[in-house]
Formats: C-alpha cells, structure tokens, sequence
C-alpha cells in the first residue's frame, strides 16, 4: 500500500463546528469528559521513582525453602558475607550441602561440623587469594537459622564458623518496627 | 490520540513545534511500574551480630597487667528465671534474678518471642555496671550467654534482641555520632 502524505485532519485543520459544540455540550454538560494527561503523568513518574528508590538489594539473600527466619527490632543492615543456611535437617554454605542436623543432634553434643569447617575455610583462602594476603580477611558470615532449630545446633555451627576463621558472626533476622 | 501538539505550521509551512505521542510512554511507564511491584521485596532481613571471640595473633607486647574487663553472664537455662551475672574472670560481682516473662506474639503464622522485661533490667544493669559508656570508646562491654542444648533458636535471638535494646552513643573519628549496641554478645560453650 502507498504511503500518502497526512491530510487535513478533523477538528485540528477542519474545525466542524457542530460537532465541537456538540461534544462541549453547547451550553448543557459536556458528553464527553476530558482525561489530563499531565497529572496522570505527574502520578506515574512519582511512583516509578519511589519504586526505584525503595528497591532493596537485601532481598536477594536467599532463603533456602524450609527456613523460617525469627522476627528481631534491634538489628543492623545485612552484608555481603559467605550465608550458612539451617535448616531443619540440613546445613548449607551458599545452598552447598555442608552437614547433617540430625547427627548433630543424635550425638547430643557440641562438636565442630567437618564438612562445614572444610567449606568455609575454602572460602576464606579463595576471598585470599582473590584480594591478596596483605588486606585483612573481615571473618565475616552469616547464618541464615529456622527458627525452631535447638540452641546444640546453633552453638555447633557458631563454633565451627569461629575455628575456621569467621569470628564475626551475624544472624540473619526478619526486621521488625520499633515499639513504641 | 493522546498528544501534545501545540499548533504551528499555518497550514502551509512545516509545523515548528513536533507533536509527542504520549501513548507509548505512558505504557512505558505502567510496565515499569508493573515490574517494579512485581519484583519488589516485601520483607526486609537484617542481622544481629554476635562475637566468637576468637584470639587474634601472638603479639610481642607484654600482656597488660590491669583489672580484667567485667562480663554480663545471662543464664538463661531455666524455665522460671533468668540470672544475670557480672564477672570479672571468674570473680562474680554482682548477681541477679529475674522472672522469666516471656511475650509471644504471632505475625503472619510466625511465633516472635520477647522479653521486655529482662531488656528493662539489662538497660539498669549496664547503666550501674557497664564498663564502656564513653562515646569515644571503641570497645564494648561483653554478653556471654548460656543456653541449655534444647532451647529453640527463636528463644535465643528474643534474648539478644533484649540485650541489643541497650543502645548508646559512639563517636567514631570523622566527628560522626551513631547509635551502637551496649553490648556484644557471645555464647558460653557450657
């Protein structure tokens, strides 16, 4: 189909009078209600910037499925550290299976984790490795716990990040608002 | 169709003024929006942080001979109370105990523990006992806590969420003044 050069349009170049009267209304209510576009605009460009300025980049941590966080109002902001998630029957450094929960409970003892220490000290040496050994390692990790796992497992696995060169340890939380 | 145009052109001439399609932009607007509300995280996760107290390097400097820093014990392995200790080494300088009154509150299906109380009387004993209340000190005063193997997580991090309550002042070299934790918190292995 050949493209033509726009013609006169309607209401712009050809004015139609009655039907402009008609659509004002011509002395009664208008039929036909006007939409401004430029508040509808004001509004949208608003809320995109509000989105982009509340985006948070701390709900990439990754929750293993399984694990229901407890609810704290004292904490800090989260950081970027090595994650050791438990859940309640196993316990993973950054989703890699690193122990069993139930053993550990079976043996009805606090006891340094192998697989765990075997881990995160592999971790340690790569962040070394990557930075150079003259900037101090920060030791930092944290541990993403369920709620409902026994204060042997905990102690256990804070033991463990401790021996293998995270004396820093955090726990992950669900934030809560300050009361009043 | 939605446009701006504000006229021009005479008819003959090329019009001055370019007319904008609004359409696409707004439809623009309302994907980044959709985007944005789909994607966006509605929890908001923190931490709490904890000390493993760990000894650093043999250093060469003679260990300095001076009071050894006092410790707040929190026993928390009874059911009924809570004690809290204040240690210097093993010397025990002062000793109390406290009702444990325990506040659990559900959100969303999710049990969250509290302990008001106990976060009242942590804030009076730092007050009378803390060592490091200075705003230019660096260091904190230390929480040991002891847990019997079987108390679930959730009872944990209500106690330390109770010890975290305690907030003072620190100025840090640029001039800056922030709110810290009082205390630092760590586990007893026993």
């Amino acid at each position: 189909m050949p493209v033509h050069k726009p013609e006169r349009r309607l209401l712009h170049f050809i004015s139609l009078a009655f039907v402009k009267k008609k659509v004002a209304g011509g002395g009664q209510r208008p039929v036909v209600a006007g939409l401004s576009l430029t508040s509808m605009i004001d509004f949208l460009v608003v809320t995109v910037v509000f989105l982009l300025m509340s985006f948070s980049a701390s709900g990439e941590f990754g929750i293993p499925k399984g694990v229901q966080l407890p609810k704290a109002e004292n904490v800090m902001d989260m950081i970027d550290a090595p994650v050791v998630a438990v859940t309640g029957r196993q316990i993973l450094v950054d989703g890699a299976p690193a122990g069993n929960v139930g053993s550990i409970i079976e043996a009805d003892r606090l006891q340094v984790i192998e697989e765990l220490k075997v881990l995160l000290k592999q971790r340690r040496e790569y962040w070394i490795s990557l930075k150079g050994k003259d900037k101090p390692h920060p030791g930092v990790v944290v541990l993403t716990i369920d709620q409902n796992v026994p204060a042997l497992v905990v102690k256990s696995v804070f033991q463990t990040a401790a021996q293998s060169g995270y004396p820093n340890v955090s726990f992950m939380v669900d934030s809560l608002p300050h009361a009043k | 169709m939605a446009g701006v145009d504000v006229g021009g052109g005479g008819g003959k001439k090329r019009a001055v003024d370019a007319e904008i399609n609004m359409i696409p932009f707004i439809d623009l607007l309302l994907v980044t929006i959709s985007f944005l509300l789909i994607t966006a995280v509605w929890t908001h996760m923190a931490r709490l942080n904890a000390d493993a107290q760990v000894p650093g390097k043999p250093s060469d400097d003679p260990p300095v001979d001076g009071p050894k820093p006092k410790d707040l014990h929190i026993e928390m392995r009874g059911t009924e109370k809570f004690v809290l200790q204040w240690k210097q080494g093993q010397q025990v300088v002062n000793s109390v105990e406290l009702p444990r009154k325990e506040v659990k509150i559900v959100q969303k299906s999710v049990e969250v523990i509290r302990f008001p109380d106990l976060a009242v009387k942590i804030a009076e004993e730092w007050k009378t006992n803390g060592q490091h209340a200075a705003a230019t000190d660096e260091k904190t005063d230390r929480a040991v806590l002891h847990t019997d193997n079987k108390t679930e997580y959730k009872y944990i991090i209500g106690v330390i969420d109770a010890l975290y309550s305690t907030q003072r002042d620190r100025t840090f070299p640029g001039g800056k003044t922030e709110k810290i934790p009082a205390f630092n918190v760590t586990f007893a292995v026993n």
